[in-house]
């Protein structure tokens, strides 16, 4: 199986749009909240000045030598201390220009220098000033006309309240940063959310991956545990074509199996009527039937393995095999009366692969050992930790003849026997080096320390049932 | 020694037969899975052939059914069936031994000998009570080194005879034992094969147990 290069990330994907619309959304609610107050507050702002521009111009008199006169303070205190921020000041409105003839205790011996435009009678006007120390003022104006009574002369008049803009940007600043201070928060609380909402909402997805894992690596035949509903129907799919996948296996095996019984009772039967005849046409049946009955045990064995070995899922512990194959080798070499030893074999020792095919591995090997054993077998298990994963060494020993090193290789190849004294088809060393192979495994020939022939064979190992977390 | 053998190929059930009656055995035969079944519950076989791919009962399931009723006959599978994995399930479902088709015919006979022999617990193909000694490889009796000049029946008799040494076998167990099925079962000729027997033995092998049958063992 190769692996195809990833195209992202699902969490990294949804978790960037989520947080780009987070940021996003608060960057432009902390602007638009933040215009809104300011409005506001300058709204507020001006609409004391007026308060403050009223109450100086309902104060208004005139004495009667035409100059104007407050009938009563202004309420407002600050008005009285020096440099508090917020002045009055009532400018004569005609062409002498004299500004400052009346104003407001806080302002002291400064005068505001208010710009010369004409506006129509009681309209208000609003001005930035510079007030007492180049400080920036927010300002109203309001043009006032006194008719002439008996009493005084009457005239025109310029009323001027201003405020210190920075009474206004105070409580701005001060909203700001609170303001501020909440979106961060907010949007750090969504972010956490966002996190979380993808890791919980991607969870089944991880126990998909660890459902598949159990598939892959042997310990489950099909997809197991409960999914979200817009999973189930993938999962549904999967476990159908694992079903249809093994189905088909199953199928291909009876089907081998068939044909074998088909062609094994002909062949049977050709080889009966051909025993005991010295002639030529008996010799040559005997050949070929010899022949064609080692074509269809090898090609059952290949065709067999072949469909084993790509069916997912299968394992097989090593235990129940070997006592299984170590009575029926008691039985089939009663007559020999032969000591079979098996090593301890723990049921940690899994398979990865199917029983059948492990059976014929080691019911191949089991019987050579017996076949040409003197009086001993022994059959020993481990597990082999290499770089290439974990796998299983089965080891065979026989107190036999043995075979020669330089024939090893030879009995590995299909059909070769090494000795003809005892009967056989020649196959049972090369169908066990095939299926191992087909395994991703190996059969190597050597020396037994009981004096005959050691064969091990290399087996993928499969983690015991359990150790791969979940149910 | 009387064998039963289970095969659904006509020819080859043919062949078989005919092979193990040249050999000196009563053979009797079937042809499907509930025939055998019945066959091997009610009569008395020293060996069984079974195929296992039968109509109307699967072999393995007539071997299980056999011993679930107590025959322990040695039963020898004969199959094409030759994985493994089936070995392993006929051993278990109490086969004796297993041989695949296609075999040699010397490789099946010495079988068969070998199974016989082992359910009689015996070691050595040649069977041997004091100067009387039976080869069950090529069927020859000798005394003292003579060959015997034995008919098949007489040979079968003497056979059965070995194989229980020192028992009582009893006249109905030689009828069993010595003759096929469908044949023309008579006990009487069974004391004719005795007394042809005692004739060309040396005296008192075999032994009259009144009323029980006979009793083979080397003079004492």
């Amino acid at each position: 199986m190769t692996a195809m290069p990833a195209r992202g990330s699902l969490r990294l994907r949804l978790l960037a749009g989520t947080l780009f619309g987070v940021a996003a959304l608060i960057v432009v609610a902390g602007w638009g909240l933040d215009n809104l107050f300011r409005e506001h507050v300058a709204r507020q702002f001006r609409a004391e000045l007026a308060t403050h521009l009223d109450q100086l111009t309902a104060h208004l008199v005139v004495d009667e030598g035409g100059r104007p006169k407050l009938s009563a303070a202004l309420s407002d205190p600050r008005f009285s201390r020096p440099d508090s921020g917020l002045y009055w000041q009532i400018d004569p409105a005609d062409e002498t220009g004299a500004g400052g003839a009346l104003r407001s205790r806080s302002l002291w011996d400064d005068v505001l220098g208010v710009p010369a435009d004409v506006a129509a009678d009681g309209t208000v006007h609003e001005h930035r000033l510079d007030g007492p120390g180049g400080i920036p003022l927010c300002a109203l104006e309001r043009r006032v006309h006194f008719e002439d009574t008996p009493d005084s002369p009457g005239g025109h008049f310029r009323l001027i309240v201003a405020a210190d803009e920075r009474l206004m940007a105070e409580p701005v600043a001060r909203f700001r940063g609170a303001l501020w201070i909440a979106l961060g928060l907010l949007s750090a609380g969504l972010g956490l959310a966002a996190l979380i909402q993808v890791i919980v909402g991607l969870a089944p997805l991880r126990q998909l991956r660890i459902a598949l894992a159990r598939v892959h690596e042997g310990s489950a035949q099909r997809l197991e545990g409960e999914f979200p509903a817009e999973v189930m129907p993938l999962i549904d799919d999967f476990n159908s074509v694992l079903a249809r996948n093994a189905e088909v296996v199953e199928r291909a095996r009876t089907q081998a199996g068939n044909l074998a019984h088909a062609l094994k009772t002909p062949l049977s039967v050709l080889a009966n009527a051909s025993a005991g005849r010295e002639d030529e046409l008996a010799a040559l049946v005997r050949a070929q039937v010899a022949a064609a009955q080692r074509h269809v045990q090898s090609h059952l064995a290949r065709a067999k393995a072949a469909a084993a070995a790509s069916l997912p899922g299968a394992r097989t512990a090593l235990r129940p095999v070997v006592d299984g194959l170590l009575r029926t080798m008691h039985r089939l070499h009663a007559a020999r009366s032969l000591d079979l030893v098996a090593g301890p074999i723990g049921d940690s020792l899994v398979f990865r692969g199917e029983e059948q095919d492990l059976q014929e591995m080691l019911g191949n090997l089991l019987d050579n050992a017996c076949k040409w054993a003197r009086s001993r077998v022994e059959i020993s298990a481990g597990i082999d930790s290499g770089a290439g994963g974990t796998s299983l060494l089965i080891t065979i020993d026989d107190d036999g003849c043995g075979i020669p090193a330089s024939q090893r290789d030879a009995v590995l190849r299909r059909g070769v026997r090494a000795d003809e004294r005892i009967p056989g088809s020649g196959l049972g060393l090369s169908i066990a080096d095939d299926l191992a192979q087909l395994y991703g495994g190996r059969l190597l020939l050597g020396d037994s320390p009981l004096g005959g022939l050691r064969a091990r064979l290399r087996l993928p190992a499969a983690s015991p049932a359990g150790a791969l977390g979940g149910s | 020694m009387r064998v039963l053998v289970v095969e659904d190929d006509g020819v080859l059930r043919g062949q078989l037969v005919s092979t193990l009656e040249a050999a000196g055995y009563a053979v009797d035969s079937a042809d499907n899975g509930i025939d055998a079944q019945h066959l091997g519950t009610t009569g008395s076989y020293d060996a069984v052939l079974l195929d296992l791919g039968l109509p109307r009962l699967d072999g393995l399931s007539v071997l299980r059914n056999w011993r679930a009723v107590g025959r322990t006959m040695p039963v020898l599978i004969l199959t094409a069936r030759d994985s493994w994995h089936e070995k392993v399930a006929g051993i278990d479902a109490g086969a004796d031994d297993y041989l695949a088709k296609p075999f040699h015919v010397e490789e099946l006979l010495a079988r068969l000998r070998a199974l016989i022999r082992r359910a009689g617990g015996h070691a050595s193909a040649e069977l041997v009570c004091g100067p009387l000694c039976l080869d069950t490889r090529n069927g020859r009796a000798s005394v003292a080194g003579q060959v015997l000049a034995l008919t098949s029946h007489e040979y079968r008799v003497l056979a059965y005879l070995m194989h229980h040494q020192g028992e009582v076998v009893s006249r109905s167990d030689l009828v069993e034992h010595i003759y096929a099925q469908d044949f023309d079962r008579d006990s009487n000729t069974i004391e004719v094969f005795i007394a042809r027997l005692r004739k060309k033995l040396p005296p008192g092998l075999i032994e009259t147990i009144r009323g029980l049958g006979y009793r083979l063992g080397a003079p004492r």
